[in-house]
């Protein structure tokens, strides 16, 4: 994974975990899937992996100061199923993205749908998905 | 033979046998597009459709279980089931806390392999053989239809020993010879390595195909019990690469995501 300067928190959640010896799936009850929020936002990186791929994004809050969020999508195969490539996103892109934020507040997110700079949606039906994953 | 009437109906008997099999082999090479009821061929992916409309169903029902229900467990299989440490499901516990085998990327075992992660698996059929391969880390089930009894010489395996035969338009495939390392399913039911699994494959259209899987252990489960699961073609599929040692490396969201921060 390309390091980034990221801010603080997740610059210590790198050097803290890439040498963890745990093994790291976790479940989808780290997400609350009774809420759904959008965030609209600039890519600054796209990782399209197993197990969960992922969309790093800045995105201003309410307050317009700039945020940056992760969100969480499926591995390669079931992602390429709806559309997916390791090309479809850039950094730079400008895109709106829905999901079930992450319990415990971090600026996490499930994917659930996302509107690409072309305008073209893509969504993951939630149970359907992750059933399992 | 003294009778030739018998002898001639044995004949007559043996070339019908015989040529139905061969009947089956050839229509099931023709591919999926002129598929008959016995080819299995294709990639199928486990539907999660609900048994019925009766209430609503967890997905924890429909995709980390064989059965709605519970199964009807032994005292010694809901001791084990309850000292189960599932990773997922509505009993989870933090991965590193898991007693799960799979978690340690050890194989899924049979039936178990069905559920894993809601992946696709692809069926192939060849003389002597219909073979299973798995999405989830490319496991491989062997069914031999060429008539072989099960093996008496082997240790237990992971995954089982299969033998199939084709009743009519459905394939019977009888699997023994179980280590008992594994769980049933995703939640963490219980078996032994005296586990003896009956499954009925049948093409009911051409996108579809529903799998029975018949479970007997009698210290686990004080009765045989039946899983009905439906599967769906996915003809644009094809089986790509999941890999469990994916899930080990994979620590850059576990901090974050921590309960509690």
């Amino acid at each position: 994974m390309r390091v980034k300067p990221w801010a603080p928190v997740l610059l210590a959640v790198v050097f803290v975990v890439v040498r963890a010896p745990l093994f790291a799936h976790h479940g989808s009850a780290s997400y609350d899937i009774n809420k759904l929020m959008t965030l609209k936002g600039t890519v600054t990186d796209f990782q399209f992996m197993n197990p969960h791929s992922e969309i790093f994004i800045n995105a201003n809050d309410s307050a317009g100061k700039s945020q940056e969020w992760v969100v969480e999508g499926l591995g390669v195969s079931t992602m390429s199923r709806v559309g997916w490539t390791k090309n479809i996103l850039k950094a730079g892109d400008q895109v709106t993205i829905t999901g079930n934020p992450a319990r415990n507040g971090s600026h996490a997110m499930r994917l659930k749908k996302i509107v690409l700079p072309s305008g073209k949606e893509l969504a993951l039906q939630s149970a359907e998905d992750y059933a399992g994953q | 033979m003294r009778s030739r009437p018998a002898a001639l109906a044995l004949a007559v008997l043996a070339v019908l046998a015989v040529s139905h099999g061969i009947l089956a082999q050839t229509v099931g090479s023709q591919g999926a597009a002129k598929a008959s009821v016995t080819d299995l061929t294709g990639v199928w992916r486990r539907s999660r459709r609900p048994p019925d409309n009766a209430r609503r169903y967890t997905v924890f029902e429909l995709a980390y279980s064989l059965t709605v229900d519970e199964p009807p467990m032994t005292p010694w299989a809901e001791e084990k089931f309850n000292a189960a440490r599932p990773s997922i499901g509505p009993h989870e516990v933090p991965l590193s806390k898991s007693n799960d085998p799979v978690s340690k990327c050890f194989p899924p075992g049979v039936p178990r392999i069905y559920l894993q992660r809601g992946l696709p698996m692809e069926i192939m059929q060849i003389p002597g053989r219909v073979v299973m391969l798995f999405e989830y880390d490319h496991f491989v089930r062997q069914i031999f239809t060429d008539g072989r009894q099960h093996v008496q010489d082997m240790p237990p395996s992971w995954m089982g020993d299969s033998i199939g035969k084709w009743e009519g338009n459905t394939l019977v495939v009888d699997t023994t010879g179980f280590n008992d390392k594994t769980w049933l399913d995703l939640v963490g039911h219980p078996h032994t390595d005296a586990l003896h699994l009956v499954e009925r494959l049948r093409r009911v259209s051409h996108d579809t195909m529903t799998i029975d899987i018949s479970i007997d252990d009698p210290k686990a489960y004080t009765r045989p019990w039946v899983s009905h699961s439906v599967y769906e073609l996915k003809p644009e599929w094809t089986i790509g690469e999941v890999i469990c040692e994916d899930d080990a490396g994979f620590t850059c969201m576990e901090k974050m995501l921590e309960p509690g921060k």
